[in-house]
Order: C-alpha cells, then structure tokens, then sequence
C-alpha cells in the first residue's frame, strides 16, 4: 500500500473531531481516501465534507447574529 | 471605568510550530528554514496592516527568535514610531537555532522549565530584549506564567506591569482535544482580566500585599459557556479558532460578532467595564490552509474581526488599547476586592441556556441555570495555594488551579447509577417524593445592592403527587466576604399545609482533573445545639445529622480549605456525609421542614483553613 501523505487542507478525522479530538488523517494517494491512525475512519473527500457539515449541525446558532445581551 | 477595551496582539514568531510541523513535512527538523522564517514573517506584516487599516493599534510582542531578526526589529520600531504600538516581550516563540545552542533545550513552554532555567531564560529573553531596543519592554507574556515566574520577573523587571498570564479553561479538555499531546493545563483562571496573587497566579490578590504587581490577561476572551464543557481552541475571539470548532457557514462566522459583543455587555455586571484581546500567531494563518480552511478564509476570517473592531472603534463603542495602556487603565480603578461576574448566554447551541461567572480574591464560581442554578464550579481563591509547576516540582505540568466543585469532570447531578457526583444544589422533599433544583432549569437576572452581587432566578415549579410549589433561588454576593447567600423561598403552593423540607447541600471533593484524588484526611464536622460531631474522611459511608445547626463544615487540607455551611435559624438540622471509594465525594447540607410560603435562608463560605 502507498505511504501516507498530508491531505490538502489537513483534513482532521471527521470521526475523532465528533469527540473533540484533533486528528490529522493522511492520504493514500493510490486508494485516493483518507484515513484515521487512531479511530479507523476511512472515506474520500466527499465523505469528509458531509460529515464536517454533520459536526457544524450542532451549532444551531453558527449562522445567526445576535444582538440582545 | 466605562468603556469596552480591546487589545490585538502580534508576535513575529520566526519558527512558528504549526508552520514549522508542515514546512518538516517528510523532512528533518531545521530551525532555520528560510522558506518557514519568511512565511511567518509574512503573516506577522499581513496582520499588523490589516490591524493598522482598520485604525486599530497594536502591541507587538516580540518573541525571543524575532529579536535576532533585524527586519522584525525594524517593522517594531516602525509600527511603534508611525502607530503608536508598543513593544512588548513573549516567552511565546523561544525556539531558535540561537536559543538551542544557548539553553540546549527543545522545551517550549516557559512555564514548564525547572525554576534555574527560568530565571536563565527571563535574564536572556529580557536582556536580549534591552541590547535590541535600548529600553526595557513593561508587557510579557505566555500561554501561561506561574507565580515563582512573575515574582523572579517583577523582582528583576519592576517596570514589567502586564503579562499575558493564562488562557481560560486551557486544561485537560485542551489535553484531550490535541489528541493528548499539548501540555497546556491550566484551569481555574478568571476569564477577563485581574491582579494575580503572588502566591499563585490564577487567584486575584486580596490586597496590596499580595499583589504580584501585574495586571494579568487571559490569552484570548473565550465563550464561557462553550469553553466549559469543550476545547478551549474552537470558541473565543481568535477567528482561526471559531474555524478549528467549524462555527462558520458559508464563509461567514457571525459568532465572532456575537462573541464580541457579549463581551460587551459584560458593562453591565462590572460598574461599566468590559475587555476584549485578540492575539492569533502567525501559525494559524499558513498560507497552505488549516483547520479545512484555505488561506483566502484564514485570511478572510481574520480580516472580518478585525473590521468589527475597527467599526466599533469608530462607531465610539471600543478602545484599542495596548498592554500597557490597559494595565495603567485597569489599575486606575480596581479596588482589589471588587469581583468580575458576567451572566454569560448561549451563543452558540441554539439554547436560553445561561451560566453565572463569578471571580473574587476568595472563589471563582459558576452557576448554571439550566440546572435550576446549580453551583457547577468552585475554586478556593481564598487557600491562595502555593503550587509551582515545570520541571523538579510536584505539579510538573499540572498548573491548574484545584476545584471543590466541577461538575463536568465530576459528574455534578447526573452519575451513572451509582454515588455522587460534585454539584451544589438544593432539593425538596415532601414524604418520600424529592426533586433536586438541578431538573429544573430557569434563566436568571443580574442585579446590585450597594456592594452586593445579586442573581435572582425565575421561579420553577416543582409538583409532589397531591400539590404543587413554586420555589424561587437567589444568590448574594457580599463583596469582600468570601460567601454567597442563598435564599430558597417557597412564593406559592396549592396547598398551604403541606410540610417540605427544604435541603440545601454541597457535594464536593478536590482535583485538577477528570480522576479522583484521595479524600483521606478530609474532616467533616457539625456544630449545633447538642454539640460537636467530626469524623475524618475513610471512605466508610458514614453519616451524621444535628438539630439547631450551627454550622456544618468540610475542612479539605490536601488545599488548604474550609469549606462552611452556616444558617439564619435554629430550626434547621445539619448533616454530613462520607463517600466511599467508587464515590470519592464528602457532602455538608443543611435543611428544614417548612409550611406555605417559607424560605431556607443559609451561606456557604470559603476560607483558607490554614
């Protein structure tokens, strides 16, 4: 299998960012995903995406200014 | 005081080690690589122009690499000539080809050097500062700077008058988040900024003699409620952190804005006065991207701050102000008693959730209005205990400020089927039926009497099988007591004869962590009416109760704490209660049985034991 390289961006791990913890994945050029070396996750830059969009859900004020304090 | 402050700060970090980890990338380490240096220095002039165009001034700390720079040192003296920034100095950014070959050190937290190599590397970075500029810098700072450092700075450099001291609730959730890699743990600090104690820097100083003779800054002003119970390195005023907690939709981070302007309103809890600082090292704005974000959103981000800054400037609600400025400014009008409290809403979640900050020279508290005012933090401000932190002491890394109280690495009301967890709380009981106040959450409003912090939380109900109570908290504040009263008042029941006893207690235990720490030798003690009753902490289950309470106590010396429970009545029982192992938690209450419209009125002190 190839060698591991830094993703563009330094995607962190979708998978550990939802327990809070900052994992820079790698790349597999040749498979072209990446992956995780702590918690298993696999997936192509599509599924990174979808799930740091999951992640930002939680914020349900990430898009609202708010002036009333 | 009456006026919102804001300082930006800049350090020229020549080896920054975001930067620096990329830049080694399938590489060996090499501290001098021209194409990191120039990166750096690149980023460093971005954000001092994008400051400069939005009329705001800066203080430019330099850090000990950049002082070995001469096109850094001629920007310094320029932006300092042509803006007015100051100068100051960083034990931030140490790392250099000059500073191995002197110290032989890959160390980076000055902090965590033994005490000889402090004092070595304040007389080198400091020195070296003076043989640069000609003057002595009166600003410093770090991500954190414990008390034997201040004092062995301020007895060699009186003229240093402000550092940049902690940042808020940088502790095991920080350690957690860096994949348990990054030794910044320091919880217990104050949010906004204070006058440490010379005995430990987290505390405010209770007086003249115990002031260590700076103003500290926390690094960064930080969402107290998001921060809490998440990594400090996603939520406050530095916007590659809003971007690392991916606060952002479409590019856009109204959260800053928002963060920005609840810190604003903090005029309303501090006689007019609130605070703000930005400092975002030049390793956050790599032009290769970070934290998913590309270098045209690092930027972006960056420069949509600081526009907000410059607009409220010009709209004449903020004050750029420098270190310096700041520390003379705050000094004017700080009586060192006078606490900082701040009732901090949710901004962030989507909830009405609301937390109440509280710090004074004796404690720094917290109350969390979603669980019906639960007191979720305590720290004893008033043990001012002497802890120092780096190599050859007991604490190592380990620079927190030790709770009583922390409800999230110590359970607070919800455990998992089994024991206590840490929380201070109030239940009421009506023949074998009991609702804690920690179910019922609230909102609360701010208010002052004379030097009395007020918070008054809406009324709850709480239904019984056969009626219904309304019950009303309020916490007082009396500055300069190192207690809180606390009123639970029956103000409507649909059944006037029913009998409640009402139980005020606090469940506690001491740490800096998630673990539990040996409660041995804790000694739990009533005075009442018949008496005295003490035991000594053994994990043994026991308990005690006590008609006409005086007072119920927990006397903690692993820090140097008595923690007292006192009530306005000689109705009132008290009680104590002994853990066991797989509940590692001693709880001190007081309670009453009342009819109709009643009130349990008790106080909670805390003092150093010793």
């Amino acid at each position: 299998m190839a060698q591991g390289r830094k993703g563009k961006l330094n995607y962190r791990c979708p998978r550990c960012l939802m327990r809070e913890i900052d994992m820079d994945m790698l790349y597999d050029r040749d498979a072209d995903e990446y992956y995780c070396l702590r918690c298993s996750f696999v997936g192509d830059e599509q599924e990174v995406i979808r799930l740091n969009a999951q992640f930002r859900e939680k914020y349900r004020d990430r898009a609202r200014r708010i002036t009333d304090f | 005081m009456g006026e919102f402050y804001v300082t930006i700060i800049h350090r020229p970090e020549m080896v920054p080690e975001y930067l620096q980890k990329e830049a080694e990338e399938g590489k060996a380490e090499d501290l001098t690589r021209s194409g990191v240096i120039q990166e750096s220095l690149d980023i460093f002039r971005t954000q001092q122009r994008v400051a400069h165009e939005n009329g705001l001034h800066t203080t430019i700390q330099m850090t000990y690499a950049s002082l070995f720079n001469a096109e850094v040192v001629a920007i310094a003296k320029e932006h300092h000539e042509k803006y007015g920034d100051e100068i100051g100095s960083t034990f931030l950014g140490i790392q250099c080809q000059q500073f191995r070959d002197k110290f032989q050190s890959k160390e980076l937290a000055v902090w965590l050097f033994s005490m000889e190599d402090k004092r070595r590397i304040v007389d080198e970075v400091i020195g070296k500062f003076y043989e640069v500029f000609g003057f002595y810098p009166t600003s410093t700072g770090s991500y954190y700077m414990d008390a034997e450092l201040v004092n062995y700075i301020k007895s060699r450099y009186p003229m240093i008058k402000v550092a940049v001291a902690t940042c808020w609730e940088e502790g095991p959730k920080a350690y957690w988040n860096a994949n348990n890699s990054w030794y910044t743990i320091f919880d217990g600090s104050p949010w906004n900024p204070w006058i440490p104690s010379k005995r430990n820097i987290h505390c405010p100083a209770s007086d003249e003699e115990d002031d260590i003779g700076i103003v500290a800054i926390p690094h960064l002003s930080r969402d107290l409620l998001a921060v809490f119970d998440g990594p400090g390195s996603y939520y406050g005023t530095h916007p590659q952190n809003i971007l690392r907690g991916m606060v952002y939709e479409e590019r856009e981070i109204p959260y800053f804005k928002n963060m920005v302007d609840q810190y604003r309103a903090m005029v309303k809890y501090n006689r007019g006065y609130a605070y703000n600082m930005m400092f975002v090292g030049p390793g956050w704005m790599s032009k290769t991207g970070r934290w998913e974000s590309d270098y045209a959103f690092l930027l972006k981000s960056y420069q949509d701050g600081m526009a907000y800054y410059g607009q409220l400037k010009r709209e004449g609600k903020a004050k750029d102000v420098t270190m310096s400025e700041f520390a003379d400014i705050y000094r004017r009008d700080r009586p060192y008693i006078r606490p900082e409290c701040t009732l901090w809403k949710d901004i962030l979640y989507g909830s009405k959730r609301q937390q109440f900050w509280y710090v004074d020279p004796w404690m720094r508290t917290c109350l969390d209005m979603n669980q019906g005012g639960a007191m979720i933090d305590l720290r004893p401000y008033a043990a001012k205990l002497v802890r120092p932190c780096g190599v050859g002491t007991k604490c190592l890394q380990d620079a927190s400020y030790p709770f009583l109280v922390q409800s999230f690495y110590r359970a607070g009301y919800f455990t998992h089927y089994a024991g206590e967890g840490a929380v201070k709380s109030c239940k009421f009981a009506h023949k074998g039926e009991e609702v804690d106040l920690c179910t019922c959450r609230t909102l609360a409003s701010f208010s002052e009497e004379g030097d009395t912090r007020v918070v008054t939380l809406d009324p709850v109900e709480i239904e019984f099988a056969s009626f219904t109570i309304s019950v009303q908290s309020v916490f007082r504040f009396a500055e300069g007591t190192g207690e809180i009263e606390i009123v639970r008042k029956i103000i409507d029941t649909t059944d006037p004869q029913a009998e409640v006893t009402i139980n005020e207690y606090i469940t506690a235990c001491y740490g800096t962590t998630e673990y539990p720490e040996d409660l041995t030798g804790v000694r739990l003690t009533l005075e009442g009416a018949s008496g005295t009753e003490s035991i000594d902490y053994a994990y043994r289950c026991r308990e005690a109760e006590m008609d006409g309470i005086a007072r119920a106590d927990a006397l903690v010396p692993q820090v140097d704490t008595r923690l007292t429970m006192r009530a306005n009545t000689d109705k009132a029982a008290g009680y104590f209660r002994e853990g066991f192992a797989f509940s590692p938690m001693y709880t001190i209450g007081i309670k009453k049985a009342v009819k109709g419209k009643e009130e349990l009125r008790t106080w909670l002190k805390v003092e150093k034991a010793s």
